[in-house]
């Protein structure tokens, strides 16, 4: 095992990196902004892009307009979810809130069968090939847009969140709820538009990652698991970390698939990476508050 | 007290003689055919078509006045891939039901927990599709079609042969026990050739998001043939995995799970081409040898997958065993018949079908080769002939 063939594999883990570093800084949003960790959330984006694929190759709709329309689906479908959330369970705690998402999962999994059966979906690549070589590595496009969707997200998030009036207003909600109610902030509208926009994102990534591998309603669901082990490392807090997990996930992934002695471990690394973090969080707790 | 005992007890003793009465009553002349089926509708992976197309024969042979006056009784049951679901529903159809024979079966995990079940009850199995191992081990099962195990021998055959590769990477997804089964199929191939894959994984995801690390090992590794047990949506990220890498001149040795017109639609390029050794004869293009299938699955609006082809066979095999039985339709009569049943020979496969021999696993299998070459869209035969395994 040489030096090259490891970084070959990093890089080759960069494009899945890319894709949970996206989902994890819509996660970290959610439970920030709306209390929430939405489990259904690759689901969302799964059966929007699903419905994209049905516009255009069944509806006869253009590519782009059909992706539109998927991406407007997705939006609505989290806003629908979002609308659930708020309206019955406002008061819940966080864990009863996102133990609800479990139910959306399901349902948007079982629906999909339903409507589209169990093959993979024909969806027409948006962007595909190798973008370029770095020391005779190919970087795809694929993972070019991944890295820079994931940056721009956490970018354009966190500028909200300091910069305008809505992220004022959010950052109230989220820190103060009561208070911020008090003072004639309404919760309501603003997390089902929180709820709406990651619901376009997860819509947005799927179309663009499932030309490009397994499209199945499982595969793309499920890449809600490893997201969550990359938002962990930000606590489901921080948006930064949520990239840098979601990246070093992806490159630990890569490498780990390139080293023979370590076969048994390589559908374990998210739940090692989980198991890992959690320790660490723990790391100054006494026994007694850490039980 | 004691009365209302007596009662109830009279009573349950009356009920059990009735029902005794009845299940007597059933296995008289007249009484339907009871058959059944243990298969995988729900679950990772799911193979619905071939009971489907069992059900098809039955129906067409009952609507044409059943085997010698006597309807045919098709219970499907579904095992959701599930251990304990799988023996309880191996005991609903031979316990409770009492069929005489199982047929049409496609699941992921039936034979391997079952098998011993079956030749316990003393009854026998005809898989549309066998999958895992323990399908091609028992003498109670003979399934209709070669196999994951010889399918992988004749792809890389097929590879190594007929292409001329010389590179040959073997990536498999290992699910319950097929490690070792998917192991001898690749001493197979280097039994009867002589060769040695350039490298084995065997810790390949089932089910897997992203496949690109694989890939760039196998580009590394000089390979220009990668063989895969893949199902459809694995399989679809491997190839797009290698088209995200630029690498296009490698050529996908798959297996007959791949064979359908919806891989078919969803793979774009395929790189140097995707090759299949089909179970069953090709029915992505019209022919005479599928006519008849072809016809009572879209009757019946059941999809065309190598998998119904499967269904149809055992379906059809056991019908034209069951009619060769004078006297009564029995367990016993039905094991007989299949013992001495003449060999059956199909253009459909690439062998005849006789029970003991496909049980003993005493026979040549093959398959026939397909190919998916990019930009096309559509499948197409890649020979004239049946490919087979050299007997070794």
């Amino acid at each position: 095992m040489n030096g090259g063939a490891l970084l070959q594999g990093a890089l080759s883990g960069l494009a899945a990196g890319g894709v949970y570093a996206v989902f994890a800084v819509t996660l970290t949003l959610m439970s920030r902004l709306v209390r929430i960790v939405n489990f259904a959330q690759a689901a969302t984006g799964m059966f929007a892009a699903f419905i994209a694929v049905w516009f255009a190759s069944r509806l006869g709709m253009p590519v782009w307009l059909a992706t539109l329309a998927g991406i407007v689906v997705g939006a609505l479908l989290a806003a629908l979810i979002g609308w659930i959330a708020a309206t019955w369970l406002s008061e819940a705690d966080l864990s009863t809130r996102s133990a609800m998402t479990v139910g959306p999962f399901l349902l948007l999994m079982s629906l999909s069968y339903i409507m589209f059966g169990n093959k993979p979906q024909p969806f027409a690549p948006i962007f595909n090939g190798p973008a370029f070589t770095v020391a005779g590595v190919v970087v795809s496009w694929v993972t070019v847009i991944t890295v820079s969707l994931a940056v721009i997200v956490a970018v354009a998030s966190a500028l909200v969140l300091r910069k305008t009036t809505i992220g004022t207003k959010l950052r109230a909600l989220s820190d103060r709820p009561t208070t911020a109610e008090l003072i004639g902030i309404s919760s309501k509208p603003l997390a089902i538009g929180v709820w709406a926009v990651t619901g376009a994102i997860s819509a947005v990534t799927i179309l663009i990652i499932a030309p490009t591998q397994s499209n199945d309603a499982v595969s793309l669901s499920m890449l809600i698991i490893p997201a969550a082990a990359a938002a962990l490392l930000g606590g489901f807090k921080r948006l930064d970390l949520a990239v840098v997990g979601g990246l070093l996930l992806g490159l630990i992934n890569g490498m780990v698939a390139q080293i023979n002695e370590l076969a048994l471990v390589r559908s374990f690394v998210p739940l090692l990476f989980i198991v890992i973090l959690l320790l660490w969080s723990q790391r100054k707790e006494v026994w007694d508050a850490a039980r | 007290m004691k009365s209302r005992i007596l009662g109830a007890a009279a009573l349950t003793a009356a009920a059990a003689l009735v029902l005794s009465g009845c299940a007597g009553g059933e296995s008289g002349e007249g009484a339907p055919i009871k058959l059944g089926s243990v298969n995988t509708i729900s679950g990772p992976a799911t193979f619905p078509e071939a009971s489907e197309a069992a059900q098809a024969v039955f129906d067409q042979v009952n609507a044409d006045g059943g085997i010698n006056g006597r309807m045919i009784e098709y219970k499907i049951t579904d095992d959701k891939a599930d251990p304990a679901t799988a023996t309880a529903s191996a005991r609903e159809l031979v316990g409770s039901d009492e069929v005489v024979a199982l047929v049409g079966s496609a699941s992921l995990l039936d034979c391997e927990i079952n098998a011993k079940y079956y030749e316990q009850e003393g009854v026998r199995s005809i898989q549309g599709i066998g999958v895992d191992p323990g399908c091609f081990s028992s003498p109670n099962i003979a399934p209709a079609n070669i196999g994951p195990f010889n399918d992988t021998t004749l792809t890389m055959l097929y590879g190594s042969e007929e292409l001329g590769l010389e590179n040959l990477c073997v990536l498999t997804s290992v699910i319950g026990s097929t490690g070792p089964a998917y192991q001898a199929a690749v001493d197979r191939w280097t039994e009867i050739t002589g060769k040695e894959p350039t490298f084995v994984d065997d810790t390949v995801p089932y089910g897997g998001a992203d496949y690109t690390p694989y890939i760039v090992k196998a580009r590394e590794a000089g390979c220009d043939g990668i063989v895969a047990n893949s199902v459809e949506p694995d399989a679809i990220g491997l190839i797009k995995a290698a088209n995200q890498q630029g690498w296009d001149d490698v050529t996908f040795l798959l297996l007959t799970s791949v064979y359908s017109e919806s891989f078919a639609a969803a793979v774009d390029n395929s790189a140097a081409g995707v090759y299949v050794p089909a179970e069953f004869y090709p029915f992505t293009e019209d022919s005479d040898v599928n006519a008849d299938w072809k016809a009572l699955m879209e009757e019946n609006d059941i999809t065309l997958t190598s998998f119904s082809q499967g269904g149809y066979l055992a379906a059809t095999f056991l019908v034209e065993v069951l009619e060769s039985i004078e006297g009564d339709i029995t367990r016993d009569s039905v094991n007989q018949a299949l013992s001495d049943m003449d060999p059956i020979a199909n253009p459909m496969i690439a062998y005849e079908y006789q029970f003991d021999r496909i049980a003993a696993q005493d026979y040549q299998p093959g398959g026939w080769p397909v190919t998916l070459q990019s930009g096309t869209n559509a499948w197409e035969q890649a020979a004239d002939d049946w490919l087979m395994i050299p007997a070794s």
